[in-house]
């Protein structure tokens, strides 16, 4: 089912979480909503789930008209950041929940409610644990519990709150690939709120950049990624070295001329450069302008620290190749950009 | 050598330090607990113990004459009719304050939480007075009372409405901390899974706080049998009609009727006990789901 958002605002007292919001999420897409905290993007999905109203706008789903109807009229799957699961219920009645609450008429019998739970757990690979309470499971479990009863109404859209966000980082990159795969077999229309880009760019078939009330940019995270829109979207996805400069013939100056960029895009005079941390090239040179003034071993991977006159600026490569330059702390360099963004300012 | 010391080493420090860290010296346990258990004894047990002992003081013919006396089992039964009047009500009043505390934000809520908790910090002879003053005869609508043939004090309703208005508190007290801690994402996913307002209610709300509301009712109810301050302003001490059970008890008393006051005093200190027996009982018989209640 596909999701049409036009021109939805939303505030909060003095507070503008929405600013006139337009988006269409296809039918059968996973869609990321990501954004720093106080971006709307929760706000965005709460009023997909009919339990925020939004001041103005409009929102269709799958082409009607939804927002004077009630949630539970609006046949979506919610899954809360902190899972919201019934805690007097066990797994089982958690996920028989929406079920058993059905208008008489359209209620299952329970044989016909047992099968579909049964089947639900074992989706979720949690049969064993039907007879459990919230309290009793790990955080990971409980969250595919939320999510195998938010799958039992048979919703048409499924819309999930940082579903990854209250758990640590094992579990969570489990789960998230987990999820991916979930979705790849029985291809329901999700949107999935997080803050966290690397989650964002893993899972997401499209991913929607948000921040203060706006939407900055919409795309695949290949697109966002490397063509970002703004100067927020670039600094938000990643890492980043950021610089002040002028651009005069398509060359970005930083400083007094220390570090020079080549600038796409027509852009001049004052401007913003923005450098990936492994698009930062180092090779040692005693008469070079920069000194190594830190490197940090990451697992596989080594960040370096380079001090270029004042400038403080953060490389990235893996950890053969820091052998093979041989470069330590202290050391002299030269320094070379492979690939920029620059900004007007 | 150095095997020997890396062995010695753990040993010596396994026992005393860690012991000494956490644990106070033996005498100072001791002197604690006595002291605790002296207070208890002297203060709470002690006279407890009086009650039941001058209530049999003359044997149990005697105490079971002052019960069945007609001016006493006047007052036990007006002692349950308002206990059964203003428990109900006290805990659907409790349910709705707490719920829009709880769940909502609007202006005005620290007033409402202060009102909550207004019976508790004035005396409840005040809170008897009030109501003279409202609707006695000689109160803000006592002639509009008198005209229309209304009696509220010294009367029942007078009673009832004293006895609300003091134990209104133990239901929403209870209950406000439970529910703000819990916040309202169960109801929301609850309403997105297709449940009804209704639904919602029973199945999620009122099974959440159904440990805490038994405690507040518990308590309610404690405090409305054996309420005597604001009862004592509006009844007007009327025998066979308008005593409750702690008012027959101070007028037995005033009476050098000492037998008697123990005896239906020692219903009223029965009844504390079985509160504490009901609220152990149900914590022991349903601690797993107390503890998984509270997450």
């Amino acid at each position: 089912m596909a999701i049409q958002v036009s021109g939805i605002t939303k505030r909060f007292n003095d507070f503008t979480a929405l600013d006139s919001v337009d988006l269409e999420v296809k039918s059968g897409e996973l869609l990321a909503l990501l954004g720093p905290s106080g971006s709307g993007k929760t706000t965005l999905l709460r009023i997909m789930a009919g339990l925020e109203s939004p001041d103005g706008g409009g929102l269709l789903l799958n082409g009607e008209e939804a927002l004077g109807l009630k949630p539970r009229d609006r046949q979506v799957g919610f899954v809360f950041q902190h899972y919201a699961l019934f805690r007097h219920m066990t797994v089982f009645d958690n996920v028989a929940f929406g079920l058993k609450v059905r208008p008489r008429g359209e209620r299952p019998g329970s044989a016909e409610i047992k099968r579909r739970v049964t089947e639900l757990l074992e989706l979720v690979q949690l049969s064993p644990f039907a007879g459990r309470y919230p309290a009793q499971l790990s955080g990971g479990q409980r969250q595919r519990v939320a999510l195998a009863r938010a799958l039992a109404i048979e919703p048409k859209v499924l819309l999930l709150d940082e579903p990854f966000g209250a758990l640590d980082a094992k579990v969570r990159k489990e789960l998230r690939r987990w999820l991916r795969k979930l979705h790849d077999d029985i291809h329901i229309t999700s949107v999935f709120v997080t803050h966290d880009q690397e989650e964002a760019l893993e899972l997401a078939d499209r991913v929607v950049v948000m921040n203060q009330g706006r939407i900055e940019q919409i795309g695949t995270p290949a697109e966002v990624y490397d063509h970002p829109a703004s100067a927020f979207v670039y600094e938000f996805l990643g890492q980043v070295n950021r610089f002040d400069c002028t651009v005069e013939g398509g060359i970005a100056r930083v400083g007094d001329g220390a570090l020079a960029i080549p600038a796409q895009g027509g852009v001049q005079g004052p401007a913003v450069a923005y450098v990936r941390p492994h698009d930062l090239g180092v090779t040692p040179a005693s008469a070079g302008p920069a000194r190594i003034s830190g490197i940090h071993v990451v697992g596989p991977d080594a960040r370096i620290d380079i001090d270029l006159a004042g400038l403080t600026l953060e490389a990235e490569m893996d950890r053969e190749r820091l052998a093979t330059l041989g470069i330590v702390a202290g050391d002299r360099c030269a320094i070379h950009i492979d690939r920029a963004r620059v900004f007007a300012r | 050598m150095p095997a020997d010391a890396s062995i010695a080493a753990p040993a010596s420090i396994r026992v005393q330090p860690a012991r000494a860290a956490l644990t106070e010296p033996a005498w100072v346990r001791v002197a604690l607990i006595a002291g605790a258990l002296l207070f208890l004894a002297l203060f709470l047990l002690l006279p407890l113990v009086a009650v039941f002992v001058e209530a049999l003081r003359r044997g149990f013919g005697a105490y079971w004459t002052a019960l069945i006396e007609p001016d006493a089992v006047a007052a036990i039964q007006l002692t349950l009719i308002v206990a059964a009047i203003s428990v109900p009500a006290n805990l659907l009043f409790g349910i709705a304050a707490s719920w829009c505390v709880a769940k909502f934000d609007f202006r005005g809520k620290n007033l409402l939480i202060t009102l909550i908790d207004l019976p508790f910090s004035v005396s409840p002879v005040i809170s008897g007075l009030i109501y003279v003053l409202l609707f006695g005869m000689n109160g803000l609508f006592g002639t509009y009372l008198r005209d229309m043939g209304v009696q509220i004090i010294f009367a029942v309703p007078g009673l009832v409405l004293a006895t609300i208005f003091v134990t209104f508190p133990f239901v929403a007290r209870e209950l406000i901390p439970l529910m703000q801690e819990q916040g309202s994402d169960e109801e929301e996913a609850a309403l997105v899974l297709g449940a009804s307002g209704w639904q919602t209610f029973w199945r999620v709300t009122i099974p959440n706080i159904k440990w805490g509301l038994l405690y507040g009712v518990l308590l309610c109810n404690a405090r409305a049998m054996g309420e005597f301050g604001a009862v004592s302003v509006v009844s007007g001490h009327i025998r066979g009609e308008t005593n409750t059970m702690p008012l027959h008890v101070e007028i037995l008393y005033n009476e050098y009727n000492f037998v008697a006051a123990f005896a239906v005093a020692s219903l009223l200190a029965m009844l504390a006990l079985v509160t504490l027996v009901v609220k152990t009982a149900l914590e022991w018989r349903f601690g797993d789901e107390l503890a998984a209640s509270r997450h």
